[in-house]
């Protein structure tokens, strides 16, 4: 009896110690050494003064901050034009009609696909030579290629949100999709006899019920866009520089000494990303409530 | 009116859904194609025998790929299971503590934890092993899984298991039984994207694997950046073609279980 | 029935086998010393059944197929080694690999063999993280002309037995002849006046890509009247003497430039936009390399190549081997089989890759002359002759250095 009430007593912190245990050591081990180092605290090279040193060098750096805010104006703009896209689209993919099932799957088709091979389909599309290009060429749009738009390799980085929201607005979609296929058609029929008309069904009875789950698959997206490495390095200009890109840069430097700087840059961004998580969680608990 | 509307939407979106890659098959049997050609002027098979060629290593990478995405969502089956169910089902000490810790891997750049964890694998000699790049892969797996299967579990009464019980089934039964049939449909989904976050991994398996373990996102990248599009293209599609197949299995959970993407609604 | 007539003719092929083996073996022994081996026997002995890890840039299917048919396949046959070629997307990355596998104190790598110059050997070198000296010691050593300056130091470096040449690289500009006509601008001065005239429709690759790099060098070279200054040992004054009117040449340039100069593409990427008309020059380390892209499909048939009146610079590609690197001896024996004539050969043919052989051709048979003088040259392909004339020295890399970091705050940045 004793034995049972024991085994009921450690059967949460069992059933949560192997996830919680690898997290743990990989991510916030990860993490603290990288603390470490970004504190001058780096045996490998012989160094183990304490000093802030890195970060006052990060933080007097304008190559840091161009970094951050162009960072930081990718994730928003990729999210924001996302959620709202998604949100359209889920409301025509909702109603049922013949084939609706064909459409929600290509709705869903780009959500496994890995987005290296979406940044490589985005630039044969939209670069100076694409096939866009190609097809203005032909309609006797534009006569040489620099005649068509900038979207590859450019400050505003278009190509690189093109990307994001060919991989993003299904993944935000197919949530909105969800939680829409459970609410079921008696709220909006209520709001209907009640007089409401097609808009203010949408905002006042649908929008409230699919925001907290517009809202946290956003921070996803956000997270995702503000951590990207490959995508900014294949399609963006080269300065300035997503921070993710940045900071491998300097860590894969054969200069040793740049790594502490790389590691204060990551801690400053691991700070950033989680404040923004408080406030985003705080915005949306009051946008909700409200 | 809206009807017009409804399918103005819905061919625009087939077409930016097929854009990004049906030209990529063209790509991949073009020996040139140069502006302002809106086909190849000239057709090869090179890029797939390129492809399938033991010098582009790309079956070699897929085996690899293949390898590290299913002990990586098994793992994060076995490890986040548990985890999602008590999570979700009971109340505790410290829960909400867990739970952000559990959630703070989605939130940071992956690539932060992964310089700070490359250090320690070198002395491990973790580094350019299989074990080490599963290791790094799971750091984000693991959120993923908890986050999706503990919003499975929230709607999953418990009220059948404990019939089962009364009704004298052991433990083993009872998952076997009752609580697997029940979860299914939300796991599908849940392995699906842990499968397909590593499948996608680039750089953290670069770093970590440092070139003894080859992935598909490793093949590919350099003709990507190298602007090689033909042989970018074949590599690409054989590197889709397991997503998609996975999307086909999954895609009904996608669309209809609400609970299961509901999961990334409770953030 | 005892065959005589038979058994002689046995005897005597026996006997010939036997000759031609302690022939070939006369011919490989080693010329010095190598760290662990005393004799080149011991290190044949030693690499059978190996595998060689061989770390290399891989974003060319033909290089890496190449390599894997044509070094791959025949050291299989001739040593019993299997070459694990390891891409990768920048030599930096594996140069950081050996620097941290040494700060953990790992003592037995993965990496065997890695294709490098420049820098990175620099980096390696300093921080006496190679296996070596060696290079002197291989047999094929002996084609080598270690007197020759450009063989002897890798920008400015010197090699001293750590690292061995196996191709040739010098630059030249790649141009469209359907956007420039047949008269390229040949100085600095007529490639302003072209730009000026066509804004657009030149760029060059953003530094620290050493194409961008190398071209940054060149415009050194002009602003100085030669290479001469940047020769010796970096010296602050000297640069600050000449890279006010560097920058001040390429800011002039950059309102002209693609993208009016905003940003700047990665080599390969210039390569697709000169491919595609988004650009008319492109430019790059290989004199065969627009022949080969016409010949692959990259490129359309109109491109053609040049150098500067002023000549360009030329270098050596090279591999090393690094300290802890699990089988030195077979990276010796693949090091050595490229320095022969069957690949020296290949890697020259047009047809192939169409490199330059950092061997001068008379140090091998009268076969490997004749075959190399009956190579066609492509029409996009320049001369040996016009190339050779023309060839200038690299700097010491502490120059690279500070003129890559000049161009980021002065041009990049501004």
């Amino acid at each position: 009896m004793r034995f049972l009430t024991l085994m009921e007593k450690l059967r949460v912190p069992l059933m949560i110690f192997p996830a919680v245990a690898l997290i743990c050591v990989l991510f916030f081990g990860g993490l603290t050494v990288g603390l470490g180092q970004s504190l001058g605290y780096f045996p490998a090279i012989g160094s183990y003064n304490l000093t802030f040193q890195y970060y006052s060098d990060v933080l007097t750096d304008s190559t840091f901050f161009e970094s951050l805010w162009l960072t930081f104006r990718l994730a928003l703009l990729s999210t924001v034009s996302s959620s709202v896209l998604a949100i359209g689209i889920a409301m025509v993919l909702r109603q049922s009609f013949k084939g609706s099932r064909f459409f929600t799957f290509m709705f869903q088709l780009s959500i496994p696909i890995p987005h290296l091979v979406a940044a490589a389909g985005i630039v044969l599309l939209v670069s100076q030579s694409g096939l866009t290009a190609r097809i203005a060429y032909a309609l006797g749009l534009i006569n040489v290629p620099r005649d068509f738009p900038v979207m590859v390799f450019d400050r505003p980085g278009i190509a690189i949100q093109l990307t994001y929201l060919w991989k993003e607005v299904p993944f935000i979609g197919v949530v909105v999709l969800a939680v829409l296929q459970g609410v079921g058609p008696q709220y909006e029929e209520i709001a209907r006899t009640l007089g409401a008309n097609a808009w203010q069904r949408f905002r006042y009875v649908l929008l409230p019920l699919i925001m907290p789950g517009v809202l946290s698959t956003s921070i996803i997206v956000f997270a995702y866009v503000f951590s990207s490495y490959e995508i900014p390095l294949l399609l963006g200009v080269r300065y300035p520089t997503t921070l993710p890109v940045l900071a491998f840069k300097n860590y894969q430097d054969p200069d040793l000494s740049l790594r502490p700087q790389a590691m204060a840059m990551s801690i400053i961004l691991t700070v950033i990303a989680v404040l923004l998580l408080v406030i985003y969680k705080r915005l949306a608990k009051y946008a909700v409530n409200s | 009116m809206q009807k017009i509307i409804r399918w103005i939407v819905l061919i625009s979106l087939v077409v930016v859904a097929l854009a990004p890659i049906l030209p990529q098959f063209v790509w991949s049997f073009s020996h040139r194609w140069l502006f302002p050609s809106l086909l190849p002027s000239e057709w090869s098979l090179e890029p797939w025998e390129y492809a399938f060629s033991t010098s582009s290593r790309v079956g070699e990478a897929f085996i690899s790929s293949m390898a590290i995405g299913i002990v990586v969502s098994l793992l994060s089956i076995i490890v986040g299971l548990p985890a999602s169910r008590a999570l979700a089902l009971y109340d505790f000490r410290g829960k909400s503590v867990i739970e952000w810790l559990l959630m703070v891997p989605i939130i940071v750049p992956g690539i932060v934890a992964t310089m700070g964890i490359h250090q320690v694998f070198i002395r491990l000699r973790l580094t350019d092993t299989f074990i080490g790049v599963c290791l790094v892969h799971l750091i984000p797996c693991i959120p993923y899984m908890v986050l999706v299967m503990s919003s499975v579990f929230a709607n999953y009464g418990t009220d059948l298991e404990d019939t089962a019980r009364t009704l004298g089934a052991g433990p083993v039964s009872v998952f076997r039984y009752v609580t697997l049939p029940g979860i299914l449909p939300g796991l599908l989904v849940s392995t699906m994207f842990t499968f397909l976050i590593s499948w996608g991994q680039y750089i953290t398996t670069v770093l970590i694997g440092g070139g003894s373990i080859i992935t598909l996102p490793m093949v590919l990248f350099p003709f990507i950046a190298g602007t090689n599009y033909s042989n970018a293209a074949s590599i690409s599609l054989i590197f889709v073609a397991p997503a998609i197949l996975v999307l086909i299995f999954t895609s009904r959970q996608l669309g209809r279980e609400s609970a299961v993407m509901g999961g990334f609604g409770k953030l | 029935m005892f065959d005589m007539k038979r058994m002689t003719l046995i005897l005597v092929v026996l006997m010939m086998l036997v000759l031609s083996t302690t022939a070939a073996q006369d011919s490989d022994e080693l010329m010095g010393e190598v760290p662990g081996y005393a004799t080149w026997a011991d290190v044949l002995a030693a690499v059978k059944g190996t595998t060689v890890n061989w770390h290399m840039w891989g974003g060319s299917d033909k290089i890496n197929s190449d390599v894997d048919n044509d070094i791959g396949a025949r050291v299989q046959e001739l040593y019993g080694i299997t070459l694990n070629r390891v891409p990768l997307v920048d030599t930096a990355d594996v140069v950081n690999k050996i620097l941290d596998e040494s700060a953990a104190g790992v003592t037995t790598g993965s990496v065997d063999l890695i294709w490098i110059n420049g820098e990175n050997f620099r980096t390696l070198k300093d921080a006496s993280l190679l296996y070596g000296p060696w290079s002197e010691a291989i047999p094929n050593a002996k084609f080598v002309n270690w007197a020759d300056p450009s063989l002897a130091f890798d920008f400015g470096t010197p090699v001293e037995g750590y690292e061995s040449p196996w191709g040739h690289a010098q630059f030249v500009m790649e141009y469209n002849t359907a956007l420039v006509g047949d008269a390229p601008p040949k100085t600095f001065e007529d490639l302003t006046a072209w730009v000026e005239a066509n804004p657009g429709l030149f760029t060059y690759p953003a530094i620290p890509d050493f194409t961008g790099s190398v071209f940054l060098r060149h415009v050194f070279y002009w602003a100085a009247g030669g290479p001469e200054p940047f020769l010796g040992p970096f010296d602050q004054a000297v640069f600050d003497q000449y890279a006010p009117k560097v920058w001040e040449y390429l800011n002039a340039l950059e309102p002209n430039l693609w993208r009016a100069g905003e940003t700047y593409p990665e080599a390969s990427a210039l390569t697709d936009l000169l491919a595609n008309q988004e650009v008319a020059f492109n430019m790059g380390y290989g004199p065969g390399n627009a022949a080969s892209s016409i010949l692959e499909g990259k490129y359309p048939e109109t491109i053609r190549t040049f150098v500067f009146d002023t000549g360009t610079i030329s270098n050596n590609n090279f591999v090393t081997i690094p300290f802890n690197a699990p089988n030195p001896a077979g990276a010796m024996v693949i090091a050595n089989f490229m320095l022969g004539e069957e690949f020296q050969l290949k890697m020259s043919d047009p047809a192939l890759w169409g490199w330059l052989s950092p061997i001068s051709p008379t140090m091998y048979s009268s076969d490997f002359q004749a075959a190399v003088a009956a190579f066609e040259r492509h029409p996009a392909t320049l001369s040996t002759e016009e190339l050779a004339a023309g060839a200038l020295p690299e700097p010491p890399s502490a120059w690279v250095t500070a003129m890559e970091q000049g161009w980021v705050e002065n041009v990049l940045q501004k």
